[in-house]
């Protein structure tokens, strides 16, 4: 495969990654703060096709769950009660990208029961759907601070490259004033520094602007170093010399230079800032409740008692791990593109 | 002689500015450590004004800047509200343990990674190359609080290890060897995953700057006189990657600090980490900006170390001179 | 040099160009002159060449003169008008009239634009015509300088490095340049792709009326081409003469030591030049 064709087949697969996410409504079976205290720290439903009698189903199903008579924390499946799993069906409300109002849902059964694909937190709350709504605001947090990052880096970076002199010495001292921070540190002090009394919203905005603020520092630098050796490239000169102004020489021949960096930079960023996000949440100093992102479905793990007891809390955390390999693999093939590309 | 000391007043500008930005950067925030006390009942809205003025905190922004700096100056480096006294005590024995588990963790990241790095670097491009760059891949893609997390349960379930904290009780009366002992077996566990999380981006560049070193002409031209192997690398490639990896020692320490916090807070470990949480979500502001403060000291120190380093081993630069 | 009879297309006087630069470690600031006072008049349809060593400041002459740097001290004057004093706007025309080549095709062309959008890159920036007849020009343009049209949709780099200094050359009369330098245009060229390109530099100018100057550090280049030579040493313009005299009768202490290290034998170049002075 060319280097060309798997950097565009990876860029896909992200994007398909992306896409449960989105529309989590759809793909959720349940809304992410539906809560039922007699599923507290339900273990993953089971799947079966075979019943008790040995008798196939077309249809995958799962057992309804009653409260263990042995294990007081536990649960047991009734044999007798075969829920299965129907697709499509209809289910509680939600709001497709915020304003699409709909009721489908892809899968889930009927009845008061319910199917735990990665089981149910202490409110009996399903993980699954908590998961996939919780991915809405950690992807987006990691998304827009990179793609904030990367707009006040190019900015200050070409800036830098482009003037040199007191401009460029200043910014590159501003710089270094941000990297002389432990970026951790300094989000915390950041949060610190916001009221604590506003709206969730608000704090998943200023959230993802400060992670996005701390960060501008490395990009700057290397697009600078990208518009300092394209400036001295003889076409650029060659433009200037038939009338080019400043600005058309950055519109049309340096800053395309950049395209590559900033994509690549892009897709190491953001698992970066993601893992910001969920670590911040994680300590209690992101978003709060009602809204679930990565970080506040792990945060039950402080607890000793729900480390040890209910592996499934760890899920969340596992499944990051793919959607990081899916970032680096693109960043990966978006710099092997970028080598085959001849200059 | 002149370059170390530009560098060293380069670094003092450079903290001076940090501290300045980030005491305005407090400052601004709305709200206070005493808003929580405004919200119990039983405190007078008197008592709340009057502990403000006591410390000051309705003074003009430039007052209290100039105060805090002498505090900075004083060792005190102003006042925790949650603790009742001066931030510079809590700060100390806390930084001891951080910068313990710091040290311990990079030396054994560097350990194990310097060794792997070179050794991928000898046979780029054969299986074991590969297969280590898709290991140090994928631990990469681990995030640093589900190793954490994994590294708690583990010894909750197994007890070879404590679950957290950095001595056990009756820590005191241990002889010597016992306390050793035990401190080590309280630091492995976080050392081990603070190393874990340094070592794929460690390996990666050391891997390259051998790499570099081993492809380079006058290595090659070394080669093609018949100079041995073992003597290649070691003697002359070696020695050619000094260069780059001095620089990433150097800001390996620097970025010890931020991944210690997390590590901190999930295996209990009494460090700076817990200490900043704890003070954010108080809102103890002096405290914050004196953990910002050492913090970057700690970081700007560490570079500058390294361009020390750099300086004390690459005769280029003392050439230029 | 200097006949009142000639028509000086181009006549700088004590150009000057001083740099500040820094030290690299010590940060100590200390001024490099690049250009100390040249003089040089380029008369109108001439070939003159531009020889001396690496960094006489041959370079930077010519960025001066292309107007890329501005320079210290100094007047350039252009058909009369003195380049360093005029307004912008009318800064912008001027442009037109010289044109630069640069010595290595790989970086003098953007390596994202087809051969077609290069070569018409002048005329768009000079807001000149449609979208439409600037394709035309610029398909004329390639024609002109030996390339056929279906390379117009090709990247620089499918080109060899010959022909991607044809496009430059063609991009360079896109604007209908009076005088055209070529930056040691032909120094990272074999022989046989120098000479053909310079068959092609001498067609050229008789169709569209030019002027040349063809820096060089090489002063074989120079017997092949030039009709009169312009030595630079140090910043300063020493001798100014034409080629043949050059190499008989130097009057420049500094020109009898780059001849005698090129072993160029008079007796062989008055043949040679006879031919190529017109």
């Amino acid at each position: 495969m060319t280097p060309r064709l798997k950097g565009w087949t990876l860029l896909l697969i992200l994007v398909a990654l992306h896409i449960p996410v989105l529309f989590a409504g759809f793909f959720a079976p349940y809304s992410f703060s539906q809560q039922n205290r007699d599923w507290s720290f339900a273990p993953p439903s089971r799947m079966h096709f075979f019943d008790s009698y040995g008798v196939f189903h077309l249809r995958p199903f799962v057992y309804a769950i009653e409260p263990d008579v042995n294990d007081p924390s536990g649960y047991m499946a009734d044999l007798h009660q075969i829920e299965p799993i129907r697709f499509f069906v209809h289910g509680s409300p939600y709001n497709l990208l915020g304003f699409l109002p709909g009721n489908l849902h892809l899968f889930g059964i009927h009845g008061s029961d319910r199917v735990f694909l990665m089981g149910a937190d202490a409110y009996g709350r399903d993980q699954f759907s908590r998961f996939l709504y919780g991915g809405q605001i950690s992807l987006a947090a990691g998304i827009v601070a990179a793609a904030l990052s990367l707009l006040i880096g190019t900015l200050t970076g070409a800036f830098a490259g482009l003037y040199g002199g007191w401009i460029d010495d200043a910014i590159m001292r501003g710089g270094e004033i941000f990297l002389a921070l432990p970026w951790l540190y300094l989000l915390f002090a950041v949060r610190a520094a916001l009221p604590l009394h506003i709206t969730q919203w608000q704090v998943f905005f200023l959230l993802a602007a400060v992670i996005g603020l701390i960060g501008w520092a490395r990009p700057a630098r290397l697009i600078r170093g990208v518009v300092l050796s394209a400036k001295e490239r003889s076409f650029v000169s060659a433009a200037r010399a038939f009338g080019g102004s400043d600005f058309y020489l950055l519109r049309r021949h340096i800053l395309p230079q950049t395209y590559g960096v900033l994509l690549t930079q892009m897709t190491l960023l953001i698992p970066q800032y993601i893992l910001a996000e969920v670590t911040l949440t994680f300590l209690g100093l992101g978003v709060g409740e009602p809204m679930p992102s990565w970080g506040s479905l792990l945060s039950s793990l402080q607890q000793y008692y729900v480390l040890t007891s209910y592996w499934w809390m760890f899920l969340p955390a596992l499944l990051l791990i793919p959607v990081f390999l899916a970032y680096f693999w693109a960043a990966d093939a978006l710099q092997e593109h970028l080598k085959s590309v001849p200059l | 002689m002149r370059f170390i000391a530009r560098r060293v007043v380069h670094s003092i500008l450079i903290l001076i500015a940090v501290s300045f930005l980030s005491f305005t950067l407090l400052q601004w925030a709305p709200g206070d450590y005493f808003d929580g006390l405004r919200m119990n009942p039983r405190i007078s809205p008197e008592t709340v004004n009057g502990l403000r003025e006591k410390f000051g905190l309705d003074q003009p922004f430039l007052v209290r800047y100039e105060r805090w700096m002498r505090s900075v100056a004083a060792g005190e480096m102003g006042f925790s509200f949650a603790y009742d006294s001066p931030v510079g005590p809590l700060l100390w024995a806390r930084a001891g343990n951080t910068f313990l588990l710091g040290g311990c963790s990079t030396l054994l990241a560097w350990f194990l990674a310097l060794p792997l790095g070179i050794w991928m670097a000898v046979r780029k491009g054969r299986w074991h190359d590969r297969l280590f760059s898709v290991v140090m891949s994928t631990l990469l893609a681990i995030p640093d609080l589900l190793l954490f997390l994994l590294l708690l349960l583990l010894a909750l379930r197994t007890g070879w290890f404590p679950a957290g904290g950095m001595t056990s009780s009756g820590f005191d009366e241990l002889n010597l060897w016992g306390k050793v002992l035990d401190l080590v077996r309280h630091l492995a566990l976080p050392s081990l995953g603070l190393a874990a999380v340094a070592m794929p981006i460690l390996v990666r560049h050391i891997r390259a700057a051998m790499v570099q070193a081993l492809e380079s002409p006058f290595l090659l031209a070394a080669r093609g006189h018949g100079i041995p192997h073992q003597r290649l690398l070691w003697r002359y490639a070696l020695p050619a990657a000094s260069n780059p990896l001095i620089s990433l020692f150097g800001l390996s320490i620097a970025g010890m600090l931020s991944a210690s916090a997390i590590v901190e807070v999930v295996l209990s470990w009494p460090g700076l980490g817990p200490l900043m949480v704890q003070s954010v979500l108080a809102r103890d502001v002096y405290v914050v900006l004196a953990l910002i403060l050492l913090s970057s000291i700690f970081l700007v120190s560490g570079n500058l170390l390294a361009d020390l380093l750099l300086y004390a081993s690459d005769p280029r630069i003392r050439v230029e001179q | 040099m200097n006949s009142p009879e000639m028509d000086f297309l181009l006549s700088v006087r004590g150009l000057t160009k001083q740099y500040a630069q820094k030290r690299l470690i010590s940060g100590a600031h200390f001024t490099v002159e690049a250009l100390r006072g040249v003089n040089l008049n380029v008369p109108r349809g001439a070939a003159m060449a531009l020889v001396g060593e690496s960094g006489a400041g041959k370079s930077t002459l010519v960025r001066c003169l292309a107007l890329l740097e501005k320079p210290t001290h100094g007047e350039i004057d252009f058909e009369g008008h003195d380049l360093l004093t005029l307004s912008s706007k009318k800064l912008f025309r001027a442009r037109r009239e010289i044109q630069l080549v640069f010595q290595d095709p790989t970086s003098s062309l953007n390596p994202r634009m087809t051969a077609l959008e290069i070569v018409a890159e002048p005329l768009e920036v000079q807001r000149e015509g449609t979208k439409d007849t600037r394709r035309r020009s610029a398909i004329e343009l390639l024609d002109q300088v030996g390339l056929p049209t279906s390379s117009g949709q090709k990247l620089p780099f499918e080109f060899s490095g010959g022909q991607r200094q044809r496009i430059a050359i063609a991009r360079a009369l896109a604007l209908r340049p009076k005088l055209l330098i070529l930056d040691e245009a032909f120094s990272n060229l074999d022989l046989a792709t120098r000479d053909s390109l310079l068959q092609l530099l001498f067609e050229l100018q008789a169709r569209h009326s030019l002027t040349y100057i063809h820096v060089s550090h090489d002063l074989r280049l120079v017997t092949d081409v030039a009709s009169e030579v312009a030595v630079m040493y140090e910043g300063r313009i020493v001798e100014h003469a034409p080629t043949a005299e050059l190499f008989t009768r130097a009057k420049s202490e500094y020109t009898r030591l780059l001849l005698e290290a090129m072993e160029i034998d008079s007796a062989v170049i008055d043949d040679h030049t006879v031919e190529v002075m017109r």
